[in-house]
């Protein structure tokens, strides 16, 4: 329990002021990579790398993985359909065939209709969520932010001795 | 970039390759003993496994594979092994390919320290098959060596004791033809009953007694001779009836008491079965050449047959095991693989080449290759193809090749081997009674040839022992005739050759021993031991025959005079009828005549009745 209040107070922390937009919109996105495609993917071994080497949002990542996971459970028969579309486009055969032969890409699964159906819509995905999310956090910050910490929920939460602790903790920790 | 994330992902690498260095081999050894155990259905043992995760390098210090037919001993054993497994198959499809592999210290059949029966888990018991083929043939070869086992010339005495063999012997002829009597006996009383009772002798006589009636010279209108005629007629459609039903009553008799006759035929077929009973109990063989040789060594040669047969049985059943090697279909929406080309479709395992070595269990050093053990030999469009070979110091040979091949419709296995240069000294070459001395000297060739295709088997094992010479000495005095006139046959020769073929190229399976000495043998017997053997049977066949002699004849004069009652009683019933017949046709005739005439009486009657009239005379 208090972990996950730690970590949603971190979220709504690096929404309000902590994090730079670029950051909570890269986390955004390369969760959202890893959510769309399968886990067991090579790329996402990369994509993981990425996030715990540049200074992305963590707890950005980690929500839009676990949001995108499900939308991806409900899109896989259209990642499937798309996948089957591009793997027989007749422009793209000598592309694939050559991707296949070679075996470092074949590891990365490119020839699985579900795996390329859903990184290609996650990766083209990224080009307008991006903008959108520094939009949405700046947005965020300007107009929504202080009126959320009017809300009597926020205020209920705040006023608990669970908040407190863990303000307590927070400020010992640095 | 955050210094903390790059450390972390750092310290996960290198926690992956401690893992994979201190992990792998035992778990490994497990995970391989266990899936390789359950394959085998009995206990796979590795020691000393080492697994190299950066090179894919593996290697054992020992290999047992338990034998499931008998956990107390290995099917083979290696020694040290090693070899290195291909980088991405592994990874990507998680197939070994194996491009070479040193197997040394490589025994067949060695005796286990413990006990080798390994419990299969529940849900791995496949399904229950039938027995292939080879198992089929295997069965078929191994009671062939078992009843040519069974031969015992030594049986055969001068003193054979006719009244003793016949009182363990049960002739059943004479019962059979006492009940064929009883049976012909019952069939003649019912038609005999049948012939006395039947309705037609009354019916013949109901209808004489009718004809009888009819007075014709007391007729005198046309009218009523036609109305007898009409009479008649109806009594000689019931007289015809009549006959007709006596006709089939005699076709029904002859073709009850005919198959008496049938019955009778088989008289001499139990005489027959009475006389081969009694050549059993006595234990006469048949003496030709294919009895000798088979009896001599078709238990030996048969039974090593059997057991080269059992090893390619068990080659095409683990071929059988890895046919399948397809992937499950893969569900909807983990998605399809498209396969833009055949680059990966490797096989399960495949063991590109294996250097060889080791020894026999008569401590012949071994050595050579065996290549291209796959589990699909379809995807690496190999068969698997083996030579080895050894030779020891005392120039003793052994070379073993051949081919399994399951490339094409049909499973082809091929074998060869040869062996050749072992010291008979102190060896028996037979485990028949006939052959029951040891050898002083000599050298054994052995060359076995097998080519099964599909269900298709054609194989010969020749066997050949050189400059021998047989121990007679330290075997003593000759027991009896057989034994001496054995003695001097082969004493007589330093080579003897058998060969024994199987096949069923033409037609069923055939199983023949040769051999060189069958003539001997036949020489030697035909002299006296045949002519005891044609003379004992000579005895058999006269004491049987005097047993059921004049029973067979005196059934057939029973039967005929019993028939010939019958056709008596027939025929009288015949002479019957047709007399009837006759009175009916009389008596219709006479009724014709008569309605002639008085027909012409009346017409003359009316033509002078009408010229009295008209006054003109016609």
């Amino acid at each position: 329990m208090f972990l996950i209040m730690r970590y949603f107070a971190k979220l709504l922390k690096a929404l309000a002021s902590e994090a730079s937009p670029s950051q909570i919109a890269g986390g955004i996105i390369l969760g959202m990579i890893i959510g769309l495609t399968p886990v067991a993917s090579l790329h996402n071994l990369f994509i993981l790398i990425l996030i715990l080497i540049l200074k992305v949002n963590l707890g950005m990542a980690i929500l839009s993985f676990t949001i995108f996971s499900g939308i991806a459970y409900l899109a896989d028969p259209l990642f499937h359909s798309f996948g089957i579309w591009l793997l027989e486009l007749e422009s793209m055969q000598q592309t694939w065939t050559d991707m296949y032969n070679n075996e470092w890409w074949a590891l990365t699964k490119f020839y699985n209709t579900v795996v390329i159906g859903s990184f290609a819509t996650a990766v083209l995905l990224c080009i307008p969520m991006f903008p959108l999310t520094q939009f949405g956090v700046l947005q965020y910050r300007k107009h929504i932010h202080e009126k959320m910490q009017k809300w009597k929920v926020i205020k209920a939460i705040k006023g608990t001795k669970f908040y407190s602790i863990y303000q307590t903790v927070s400020r010992v920790r640095g | 970039m955050r210094i903390g994330g790059i450390i972390t992902v750092l310290v996960l690498i290198g926690l992956s390759f401690a893992a994979s260095f201190f992990i792998t081999s035992e778990w490994m050894e497990n995970k391989i003993e266990y899936q390789a155990s359950i394959l085998n259905e009995a206990k796979v043992e590795i020691d000393e496994l080492d697994f190299s995760f950066f090179n894919l390098h593996l290697k054992w210090n020992r290999l047992q594979v338990a034998n499931s037919n008998n956990t107390m001993e290995n099917t083979f054993e290696t020694g040290p092994t090693e070899f290195s497994m291909e980088f991405w198959p592994l990874i990507l499809r998680n197939k070994v390919i194996v491009d070479n592999v040193r197997l040394t210290g490589f025994e067949l059949a060695t005796e286990r320290e413990t006990d080798g029966y390994f419990e299969m888990p529940v849900d791995e018991y496949g399904e229950e098959v039938e027995p292939g083929f080879i198992s089929e043939v295997v069965t078929q070869v191994s009671s062939e060596a078992r009843k040519n086992a069974e031969v015992k010339f030594t049986d055969v005495r001068d003193d054979l004791n006719i009244d003793s063999l016949m009182a363990k012997v049960n002739i059943q002829s004479v019962d059979k033809i006492d009940s064929l009597r009883r049976g012909i006996q019952r069939n003649y009383t019912k038609w005999d009953s049948t012939f006395n009772n039947t309705s037609i002798e009354k019916e013949i006589e109901t209808g004489r007694k009718s004809v009888e009636s009819i007075k014709v010279d007391e007729i005198k209108d046309p009218k009523k001779a036609i109305e007898a005629i009409e009479n008649v007629k109806k009594l000689r459609n019931q007289v015809d009836s009549l006959k007709t039903e006596a006709k089939q009553l005699k076709s029904e008799f002859d073709q009850d008491y005919g198959s008496t006759k049938d019955d009778l035929e088989q008289v001499d077929n139990w005489i027959e079965e009475d006389y081969q009973r009694a050549l059993s109990v006595a234990k006469l063989p048949d003496l030709d050449v294919r009895n000798i040789g088979s009896a001599l060594f078709g238990q030996n040669l048969l039974g090593d047959y059997a057991s080269y047969l059992e090893y390619v049985a068990i080659a095409r059943e683990y071929g059988s095991r890895f046919v399948s090697d397809e992937e499950d279909e893969i569900p909807r929406y983990e998605g399809l693989d498209y396969h833009f080309s055949d680059k990966y479709d490797w096989p399960g395992f495949w063991f590109k080449n294996i250097e060889l070595s080791g020894r026999t269990n008569t401590d012949l050093v071994l050595s050579g290759t065996v290549t291209n053990i796959s589990s699909s030999q379809k995807k690496t469009g190999e068969p698997v193809v083996f030579d080895l070979g050894g030779l020891d110091e005392n120039e003793v040979s052994l070379s073993l090749n051949g081919e399994i091949n399951y490339l094409g419709d049909d499973p082809v296995e091929k074998f060869n081997v040869y062996y050749s240069g072992f010291t008979l000294s102190e060896a028996r070459l037979s485990g028949s009674d006939l052959l029951p001395w040891e050898l002083k000297s000599g050298k054994g060739e052995v060359n076995v040839k097998l080519d099964i295709i599909g269900k298709r088997i054609d194989s010969r094992i020749d066997y050949l022992a050189r400059d021998i010479s047989f121990d007679f000495a330290s075997a003593g005095a000759p027991k009896n005739k057989i034994e001496t006139l054995i003695r001097d046959a082969i004493g007589s020769t330093d080579e003897i050759d058998v060969s024994a073929l199987v096949d069923n190229v033409d037609g069923p399976l055939r199983v023949r021993v040769r051999s060189n000495v069958d003539d001997l043998f036949m020489n030697a017997l035909r002299q006296t031991v045949s002519r005891e053997i044609e003379n004992a049977r000579r005895k058999v066949e006269a004491e049987v025959q005097k047993r059921v002699a004049g029973k067979k004849e005196e059934l057939e004069k029973f039967r005929d005079e019993k028939e010939a009652e019958i056709r008596r009683c027939y025929e009288e019933l015949q002479a019957k009828v047709d007399d009837q017949i006759a009175l009916v046709e009389q008596k219709r005739e006479d009724l014709e005549e008569k309605k002639k005439e008085l027909e012409k009486a009346l017409k003359d009657k009316a033509a002078e009745e009408l010229k009295k009239r008209i006054g003109i005379d016609f």
